[in-house]
């Protein structure tokens, strides 16, 4: 037999659990949308126009698209939470580094400043904090001339650049395999 | 115990309330945001961005996208786990399942396609003893047969020899079309919606739809036509006139030229690649310099009535050209219609009067009906 105390302990408790389902199912609705980050994986929005700026004036624009117009951006951002993980950090450093020089210079964030404004600020980054600049560097031309399955090199831009066929062309043999092997 | 079995059952009734409330709900939510619903969870808000500054910007997800249960609780498990590929592809079968969708709208088109050649099946392309019993079945023929499926072709077919009997060995895949809408066709692509021109307009050249895109089974993506290459193709040593309708770059994905084979005088030459090798089809002889699509209408591939757009009339020889001996009247004719030339049938040299005629036919303005 269930003691009166005992039976209202166990309602409270039920009640509790239902509440605390309810609750859990909206903190992980919440915590969904808190989740979003805009277009990005991992990067901000803010962060994302940081590295353009940077990108773009490692890779411009000419006859052929920028290093952010071919991808290079959506590269690095997939890659920072697969295989660049461990440069999440450098590169949350770097960015907010960058941002802080261009705003000490020029009183603005590095994605407002003029070309020629980006230009002096990269060539600066380039000396003062050059492991960083060495990493994006080499993550953009990877994003750039890679395979576009990785995000980058939209349309394979880079490798028509360089005069390869992508996709190739590649005809069939006509052979009648009746008539003899095919060579 | 009693206390753990109310537990137990206010868990699962929580779970089913949770399941049946959840794929409804996700339907109205997904469905009554054109997609925003989906970007909420960062894994889509890149393809929901995209397609919202495409010309189907007023379709819902749903619409297109077949959303099973399984879907999307398989969503919901990979958006839980962390486990996103590092690129979301459709699989093969959700491919085929937006075909009919794609219908739903675009009714003529899909009639079109239907009628032609392009609407083979798995079984008429894979199962074909003419075909099997002279080639072999290789991955690569998914490379244009069947590029949105994702396995091997012995996956897809079997026996895998010259002997047969072939049969389609995926389930459910037999009678389902190899070159899908998405063969060449991104929906994603960024353009306005497609209005009816206030009146007609004429533009200096073809014009490419920025949904035209080839779908390269090996990087598992769309490559938009503009972006395609059109070779430059050779006849001997002599290069072909090529029309650079960037629309036709698709074609020449499949309808493709071959390095020149070794022991052939263009090899040994270093020509380069010979027109009609292959499965090239590009237009020599008179109709050199002619797009795919000046004689082929896009979906349905028909060529129709297609000689009346540049001979209204007779030919210089005074026959209608649609009965002269060429493959055009006649599958078995001997003369290919792509590179039917004068000396097929004028093999001693073209009489005077109709050199005369001619002359006078190349001299007229290049926007001429008659010039081709």
């Amino acid at each position: 037999m269930k003691s009166e105390s005992d039976e209202r302990a166990e309602q409270l408790t039920r009640r509790q659990f239902v509440a605390a389902s309810a609750l859990g199912g909206m903190a992980v609705a919440v915590g969904c949308r808190a989740g979003a980050r805009g277009n990005w994986e991992y990067l901000t929005d803010g962060q994302a126009g940081t590295l353009a700026a940077i990108c773009d004036q490692i890779v411009p624009a000419d006859q052929f698209p920028s290093a952010s117009q071919a991808g290079v951006l959506t590269f690095i951002d997939r890659q920072l939470i697969r295989h660049f993980r461990g440069h999440q950090d450098a590169y949350r450093d770097g960015l907010e580094q960058a941002n802080a020089m261009s705003r000490n210079r020029f009183g603005l964030d590095l994605a407002d400043a003029s070309e020629e404004q980006q230009l002096e600020l990269v060539s600066a980054l380039e000396h003062e904090s050059n492991a960083f600049f060495e990493l994006v560097r080499t993550h953009t031309l990877e994003g750039y001339y890679g395979s576009p399955r990785h995000g980058g090199n939209r349309d394979a831009v880079s490798w028509r650049m360089l005069g390869l066929e992508e996709p190739p062309l590649l005809g069939r043999a006509q052979y009648d395999l009746r008539k003899g092997s095919p060579s | 115990m009693n206390r753990y079995v109310k537990f137990a059952a206010i868990a699962v009734a929580l779970a089913v309330a949770l399941a049946v409330g959840g794929v409804f709900g996700a339907s109205w939510y997904y469905t009554s945001q054109h997609g925003q619903g989906c970007a909420n969870c960062h894994e889509m808000a890149d393809y929901v961005g995209a397609v919202h500054a495409s010309p189907h910007r007023n379709v819902g997800c749903m619409d297109c996208h077949e959303a099973s249960l399984s879907t999307k609780l398989r969503h919901i498990r990979v958006h839980l786990m962390g486990t996103k590929p590092e690129a979301i592809r459709l699989r093969d079968v959700d491919v085929l399942a937006m075909v009919p969708n794609c219908q739903k709208c675009h009714q003529k088109d899909y009639a079109a396609w239907s009628a032609g050649p392009h609407s083979a099946t798995y079984s008429q392309i894979f199962a074909d003893p003419v075909h099997n019993s002279k080639r072999r079945l290789m991955d690569d023929c998914l490379r244009c047969h069947g590029m949105h499926f994702s396995g091997p072709v012995r996956d897809l077919v079997q026996p895998q020899n010259a002997q047969g009997p072939w049969h389609i060995i995926r389930l459910g895949f037999a009678d389902q079309p190899t070159m899908p809408c998405q063969a060449c066709h991104q929906m994603h692509e960024k353009d306005e919606p497609q209005t009816k021109p206030a009146k007609r307009f004429s533009v200096a050249g073809p014009a490419a739809d920025s949904s035209l895109a080839y779908f390269d089974r090996r990087e598992g993506m769309h490559f938009a036509a503009v972006s395609l290459p059109i070779p430059q193709l050779y006849e001997g040593s002599r290069p072909v006139k090529m029309n650079q309708d960037a629309r036709q770059s698709i074609c020449y994905q499949c309808h493709a030229p071959r390095t020149p084979d070794t022991d052939t005088p263009a090899a040994e030459h270093h020509w380069g690649p010979q027109v009609a090798s292959g499965d090239d089809r590009t237009p020599m002889g008179v109709h050199e310099g002619l797009s795919c699509l000046s004689c082929h209408i896009g979906h349905s591939q028909n060529t129709t009535a297609s000689c009346k757009t540049c001979h209204p009339e007779m030919s210089h020889c005074g026959i209608d050209v649609e009965k002269m001996d060429t493959t055009y009247a006649n599958p078995q004719s001997k003369h290919n219609i792509h590179w039917v030339k004068c000396t097929d049938c004028h093999q001693h040299g073209i009489p005077k009067m109709k050199s005369a005629s001619i002359a006078q036919a190349n001299a007229q303005p290049l926007d001429s009906p008659t010039n081709n």
